[in-house]
């Protein structure tokens, strides 16, 4: 709950602290956790966002498909830094538990920012 | 292990094996605990994967419900870790299918939620969860949940191992555990394996009161006394009780139990086990049984006789009272085992001892703890009739008045007896000797006191049989005498204590002696022992055969040593008791005897007594026939003092009768001593028998036989029986020179003045 009452500022990086968790499973970096973990979100996250233009483009858009998102993204991209994001599925997610059957098109298109916004973040520290 | 091994791609579905090449978690043991790891996100089931690898797990990675369950067909995780929310088959059906394979009932599970999702964590643990885990990144904490929950697992599963171990235990010990809380609904808690001790179905629930239904009636009341003691001093419970279940088995049924307090010290219940221990209580009862009585007639053995007397005398000492041992021992019993055999014998031993239980209060049990129910009576309890062993009966009285009260006892033991006892279709007369020995007069001890009834009951055989004796210190000091009298018996052959004496068998016409008659004797310690004193000792101990077989061969060796001296062709006769014409060796031992010192055969002659002869008639036939057909010649001593049968006087092998010392001695005196002098004589005449006349101590004696026809004679008018060197001295200095007076009578057959025999003697001739 805290996280929805007080967002913290969007950032076109990753969160510091975060990836410095990330890095601690592999102290040495021999394993390349860090990067394997990255690739695996941008993947992943790609494929989400594929879905939600889908239920953004659809008629009626399908609460269950758009908060199972929200809530697989949650903690995603809570573990890789992209904390932004993160808040604003939480966000999403309470909103649809207290109103679940409320328009979802702003819920949506938030996500889908927020993802933009994630994605770019982790293509560039994959790049780096 | 090591390596989070991803078995599919979370998105796709399909088997990627991706994390296997990893070596992930360098820091972890091999063989660490097996987790499968069931999360559809990519980034998730990664990161958890590298961190509980680097925490010594072996993680197997599922992307879905359906692959987890497909992997636990090929693993065997020690523990379960589901992400709740799964798209498809989420985390609380995946935890329901995984309790619903076999073998994964008690496998821990835990249900991963978010921290703002408190529904999830009643669903888990709803749907079989062990816990739940709050996602977050912190992995060290969820490490240490796994680690704690695969504890309280690997806790559980020796629990239950140990649980099972017990029950099959306490089956095995047909025991089983109960509880019992005083303030609690029934109140009675049992285990399945104490419901099966007491027949019960292992579903059924029962009440106290249902189970004190199921003692039997007569203990019921016992045992609520137990029980309510039991419960108002809280103490311990340990009873054996009869129970009839309700399947109609009889079982008995030890129960323990504790109490149990509670915090302010209060007895709260009890604890405890029962144990069905009728196989074990049956055979105890079997063992004391055994180890207690006497097998054939039931009676108290030896041992439980033992017991009673000593607990009789402690009793006695006191309460100050006098307490009696009665030795019964039955008169000739040997003779009845010996012709109707043991198995008539035994018959015979029942009834007697039925009948012996029947002359005091005999109780068969003295139950353990009589002392304290019975109190001051107790040693009533004790009075019993048992069985020493072979024909030797105890009656124990553990009170009586005086000595009378003890001897009227003996004698309604005596009296038991008069009436005959059927076996083997016969009847049997049985007496008993008994001998009463009274605590503490005669004895302070169960020992003394046996020892003593012991002496008493052989005076009382020795007075005659068929009576009592009470013990005096007089009796006592016999009774050593003639146990010393019989060890020094036993050495005597092998020390050369023993001597024949010979007397000689007078031809009163020819004055010559025409045999001898070996008498034995015992040199003892420089004193001549006479035969009166051992012969009877020898026959009761036994000691008589190897004596007589002694003599035979003693008997041999002196006719081959006259035969070398003097000439001697008639017969040496020697006193056999009946019992060794039953031994099949009698003859062979004789040809051995006189083929030894090359003598032949009817240089012995043997002589039984009539009363030994008839007692024995049909065993000693056969013996009698075989001496008769190797030239040995039978004699009948004692002649006229029993009942010989006339009929069976004609057919048997015998050569000679010789003539009871007590008809002689009268003879001239009663004229019935001559009456039947003169029907043996005439009795043998016919027969074609030799008749010898014994104890012939005066010329007048001698005179009157001759008149009446015997002309063989024995006696101290002729000669006592001497040392055989003496016997040849006699012959010498006496037979052979013609110079006793009674071969001046013999010869003349002048009747002296005082030979004047009454009317009646000569009347018969």
């Amino acid at each position: 709950m805290a996280l929805t009452n007080d967002p913290p500022p969007r950032t076109s990086g990753l969160d510091a602290q975060a990836l410095d968790r990330l890095r601690e499973l592999d102290p040495d970096g021999r394993h390349g956790v860090v990067h394997r973990v990255l690739t695996a979100f941008e993947s992943s996250l790609a494929r989400m966002c594929t879905v939600l233009e889908a239920q953004a483009h659809a008629e009626v858009a399908d609460a269950g498909v758009v908060n199972g998102i929200a809530h697989t993204l949650k903690s995603s991209s809570a573990s890789v830094g992209a904390l932004s994001l993160a808040h604003a599925c939480a966000d999403v997610e309470l909103r649809l538990r207290l109103n679940p059957g409320r328009e979802l098109t702003p819920e949506i298109q938030q996500l889908l920012d927020e993802s933009a916004a994630a994605l770019a973040a982790v293509r560039a520290m994959l790049r780096s | 292990m090591t390596k989070p091994e991803v078995i599919a791609d979370p998105a796709t579905g399909e088997a990627t094996g991706q994390a296997s090449g990893h070596p992930f978690g360098a820091g972890s043991q091999p063989g660490g605990p097996q987790v499968l790891l069931v999360d559809d996100d990519e980034v998730n089931l990664l990161l958890t994967s590298f961190a509980l690898g680097e925490r010594g797990f072996r993680v197997t990675a599922a992307g879905s419900g359906a692959q987890a369950l497909v992997s636990l067909v090929e693993q065997a995780p020690d523990i379960i870790v589901l992400d709740a929310l799964m798209p498809e088959m989420d985390g609380f059906q995946t935890c329901r299918e995984i309790r619903g394979t076999p073998g994964y009932e008690n496998v821990p599970i835990l249900i991963l939620t978010g921290l703002d999702d408190d529904a999830s964590i009643a669903r888990a643990y709803d749907a079989g969860a062990t816990d739940f885990y709050v996602k977050a990144p912190q992995w060290s904490l969820l490490g240490g949940r796994l680690h704690y929950l695969l504890r309280a697992s690997r806790t559980r599963i020796e629990l239950e191992r140990s649980k099972a171990k017990l029950a099959r235990a306490q089956d095995l010990a047909r025991m089983g555990s109960f509880e019992w809380r005083r303030l609690s609904g029934s109140g009675l808690t049992m285990s399945q394996e104490a419901l099966r001790v007491l027949g019960l179905g292992t579903q059924e629930t029962v009440s106290v009161r249902t189970l004190v239904r199921m003692v039997n009636k007569d203990e019921r009341r016992v045992l609520l006394r137990q029980l309510h003691g039991a419960l108002r001093r809280a103490s311990t419970l340990t009873t054996d009780v009869s129970l009839l279940l309700l399947d109609g088995r009889q079982r008995i049924i030890h129960v323990e139990a504790e109490p149990e307090f509670n915090e302010r010290g209060q007895g709260a219940g009890y604890s405890g086990i029962v144990q069905d221990v009728t196989e074990r209580r049956v055979a105890e009862d079997k063992i004391r049984q055994l180890a207690n009585f006497d097998a054939l007639t039931g009676l108290p053995n030896r041992r439980q006789l033992l017991w009673r007397a000593e607990r009789a005398l402690e009793q006695a000492r006191r309460m100050h009272h006098l307490c009696a041992l009665l030795l019964i021992d039955l008169d000739r019993f040997k003779i009845i085992n010996d012709t109707l055999g043991h198995g008539a014998g035994d018959e015979l031993l029942v009834e007697v001892g039925r009948r012996l239980r029947s002359c005091v209060r005999h109780s068969d049990q003295v139950m353990d703890g009589a002392a304290e129910t019975l109190g001051l009576r107790f040693h009533r309890a004790l009075e019993a009739v048992g069985r020493l062993g072979g024909d030797e009966f105890v009656a124990l009285l553990p009170e009586v008045a005086d000595e009378a009260d003890a001897q009227r006892v003996a004698q309604r033991v005596l009296d038991s007896l008069r009436e005959p006892i059927f076996v083997s279709g016969q009847e049997c007369f049985v007496t008993a000797s008994v001998g009463v020995a009274l605590f503490p007069r005669d004895g302070n001890t169960v020992v003394d006191l046996l020892r003593n009834s012991d002496v008493a009951m052989y005076s009382a055989k020795s007075q005659g049989k068929n009576s009592s004796a009470v013990y005096s210190p007089t009796l006592a000091g016999r009774g050593r005498a003639k146990l010393e009298l019989e060890t020094a018996l036993h050495k005597a052959i092998e020390r050369d204590e023993l001597v024949l004496h010979y007397q000689p068998k007078i031809d009163v016409h020819g004055a010559k002696m025409a045999g001898a008659e070996a008498l034995m004797r015992w040199q003892r310690g420089g004193k001549l022992v006479p035969p009166c004193d051992f012969i009877p000792l020898a026959e009761e101990t036994g000691l008589i055969v190897p004596l007589s077989e002694w003599a035979l061969r003693e008997a041999a060796k002196q006719a081959r040593v006259w035969k070398d001296k003097v000439g001697f062709a008639d017969s040496i006769a020697v006193n056999m008791p009946s019992r060794l014409f039953e031994r099949s060796d009698l003859v062979e031992h004789i040809h051995q005897c006189v083929t030894a010192v090359n003598v032949p055969h009817r240089v012995i002659q043997l002589e039984i007594t009539e009363d030994n002869l008839m007692k024995e008639l049909q065993n000693v036939i056969p013996a009698l026939h075989r001496l008769n057909e190797i030239g040995v010649e039978i004699s009948i001593d004692d002649f006229g003092t029993g009942y010989s049968s006339l009929a069976y006087l004609t057919t048997l092998p015998i050569s000679e009768l010789k003539i009871d010392r007590s008809f002689v001695r009268d003879l001239g005196i009663t004229p019935q001593s001559s009456a039947v002098v003169t029907a043996i004589i005439a009795l043998a005449r016919s027969l074609g028998l030799r008749v010898v006349a014994e104890g012939v101590e005066t010329l007048r004696q001698m005179e009157v036989l001759h008149r009446l026809g015997c002309g063989l004679m024995q006696g101290f008018l002729f000669s006592r029986a001497v040392p055989s060197a003496e016997l040849l001295n006699w012959l010498e200095q006496t037979v052979l020179p013609r110079r006793a007076p009674w071969i001046a009578v013999a010869r003349t057959g002048q009747s002296p003045s005082e030979l004047q025999g009454p009317a009646p003697s000569r009347r018969t001739h």
